[in-house]
């Protein structure tokens, strides 16, 4: 579709001015922001670079501080150990059952493929009163486990309609020349197909892991203290007197480094990721 | 492959599911739809039970509470913003996605696919708590972000932003418009990279078609099936929104900016009425259904050609 028109290339150009400005002023703002002193920032416009870069308002974000009680490095700590467990769980159990859905066609597969095409966009908030209830009666109220668990419930059924995205498009012939060699489908399964298959759960991993990682609704509603994710924190730190400005843009730009990061250097990954989501399930 | 063609016993053996496969590959998700379902039917008769405290109360009191949800005001301005997000939080991203998407495929300029990329799809990797609170910085009314652009251009902005209550959750959409813009825009870009409608374009550039013409009448019709999926996901996730009303306003000034799902924590726990609460919930559940079907038909029939 590619064209050679002049007028096009100054549109092309325009739209990329305001696109890049429209996209990098936050982060520019989160940046500069989180390495100004306090007095830096309620004196003089946002927009204004640091003068000295304060890179110890990361340690103070992280660590807390006289002025920052919100500590992140537990909270950060907490979302890992939750992030990915939920990760490796939901991509394993969601690979098997997405390799069930992408090789059969029975009435009964596609009433499985019905409730976990619903079950994607369950909106928490119509599950979110039970799962208090749940994790409270067994006792998982204050540990990772619980909140593991209800993200496993949630997370699983994209797990498999991912994953099966992918198995969709791997030929059966591998599978087939296994069974003939009289593999079962189970070994086939581990040793032909999840090998072949690392690139897309790869992708899946990423999608899971961005996703738990940024949770917040339910995260609010289940985490105690102890199992505070990084989310729960950084919310604290909004219109809160216990946080000023500066040390508030470091800890945004923490709890999105992680995320930022992967996706930064594995885009090609998260993007597939992306896409399995939209286009075929 | 040929010792399988001449086999067929072997074939159709491969048609069922042994149990051990059965406990392998389905039981597991099989457990977890369970649990999930199971927690969505408790919800619904937990909205129709007597739960107003902290100790569970299952009397059944049939829809007592859909009727005291109906008869607030706040609930009707819930669902009136939650109308908002779905129109002006689809609409426009859809839209805009389209055109950005077309012009990056007619760009002549080298490399800007993947800069835009990484430029716009950014957001999508960062949560909602971090985007809401960045942007509370861009929109405060004295300091913020905007104002003070405005302010050295010497316009004195008549802007409040999120603290106007009549446009409050106008502005609440544009964040989500930004964070979205960049995942839209590479859906439908995708879409168009198929071979028939890539030859349908050529044939049609032949005949002078001008671009815009192109667009409209050979580009829109033969991409509905990735707008179905935008729209859908839009649709679902602006219906979902929650983080970014709770971050930057908690449904204020007053409760301008509330929606269903803001309405819900409030009700279930702060004023720990969990059966209005949970009422809420099944209300956003029916509504996200109505929304989806179009799309699990869709992905239905895909799934099993």
């Amino acid at each position: 579709m590619k064209s050679k028109s002049k007028t096009l290339k100054v549109i092309v150009i325009i739209v990329l001015i305001i696109l890049t400005i429209v996209y990098l002023l936050p982060i520019y703002v989160m940046v500069t922001n989180s390495l100004k002193t306090l007095p830096e920032i309620t004196q003089r416009t946002y927009l204004a670079l640091p003068k000295q870069p304060q890179f110890k308002n990361f340690s103070s974000a992280l660590f807390g501080s006289k002025e920052f009680l919100i500590p992140m490095a537990r909270p950060i700590l907490n979302s890992a150990i939750i992030t990915v467990s939920v990760t490796f769980l939901a991509v394993f159990f969601g690979g098997l059952g997405g390799y069930y859905l992408s090789r059969t066609k029975s009435k009964f597969t596609r009433v499985i493929f019905i409730l976990v095409g619903i079950a994607l966009y369950m909106p928490y908030q119509a599950v979110i009163i039970p799962l208090t209830t749940l994790t409270a009666r067994i006792g998982l109220i204050n540990s990772h486990l619980g909140l593991i668990l209800c993200y496993m419930i949630i997370n699983i059924p994209l797990a498999a309609v991912l994953m099966g995205t992918f198995f969709l498009g791997v030929p059966r012939e591998l599978e087939e020349a296994a069974e003939v060699d009289g593999s079962s489908r189970i070994q086939t399964f581990f040793k032909i197909v999840i090998p072949i298959s690392i690139p897309a759960y790869a992708s899946v991993a990423i999608i899971i892991f961005t996703q738990v990682w940024n949770e917040f609704f339910i995260a609010l509603t289940l985490v105690t203290p102890k199992t505070q994710t990084v989310q729960v924190a950084m919310a604290m730190t909004e219109g809160s007197t216990i946080s000023p400005y500066n040390l508030q843009m470091a800890a945004s730009l923490l709890t999105v480094s992680v995320p930022l990061l992967i996706f930064l250097f594995l885009g090609r990954y998260f993007i597939r990721g992306v896409l399995a989501g939209a286009l075929k399930g | 492959m040929i010792a399988t063609k001449t086999q067929p016993t072997q074939r159709h053996r491969k048609k069922g599911i042994s149990i051990s496969e059965f406990l392998v590959f389905t039981f597991p998700l099989l457990i977890f739809l369970l649990i999930l379902y199971g927690t969505l039917l408790w919800n619904v008769y937990v909205s129709m039970a007597n739960w107003v405290s902290t100790a569970p109360d299952f009397t059944f009191k049939g829809l007592q509470w859909y009727k005291f949800l109906f008869g607030q005001s706040r609930f009707w301005i819930d669902v009136q913003n939650n109308f908002k997000w779905l129109i002006i939080g689809v609409l426009p991203t859809t839209v805009v996605a389209i055109f950005l998407a077309y012009l990056l495929e007619l760009a002549p300029i080298k490399g800007v696919e993947s800069y835009v990329r990484t430029l716009i799809l950014y957001p999508v990797a960062m949560s909602f708590v971090v985007t809401g609170t960045v942007w509370s910085w861009m929109y405060q009314p004295e300091k913020g972000v905007f104002n003070s652009i405005l302010a050295s251009m010497g316009i004195h902005s008549p802007f409040t932003y999120t603290n106007d209550p009549k446009t409050a959750t106008y502005w609440l959409i544009v964040i989500f418009i930004w964070q979205y813009l960049g995942f839209a825009v590479i859906i439908i870009q995708s879409s168009f990279r198929t071979t028939e409608l890539q030859e349908m374009v050529e044939s049609a550039t032949v005949d002078g078609a001008s671009k815009l013409r192109i667009l409209i009448s050979v580009i829109i019709p033969n991409i509905r099936s990735g707008i179905l999926i935008l729209v859908s996901l839009l649709l679902i996730n602006s219906l979902k929104v929650f983080d970014i009303v709770w971050i930057v306003t908690r449904g204020g000034p007053g409760i301008s900016t509330d929606v269903l799902a803001t309405n819900m924590i409030v009700t279930a726990y702060d004023q720990r009425l969990a059966s209005a609460g949970a009422a809420i919930g099944v209300i956003i559940f029916l509504i996200a259904f109505v929304l989806v079907i179009p799309y699990t038909l869709y992905a239905l029939r895909k799934w099993f050609e």
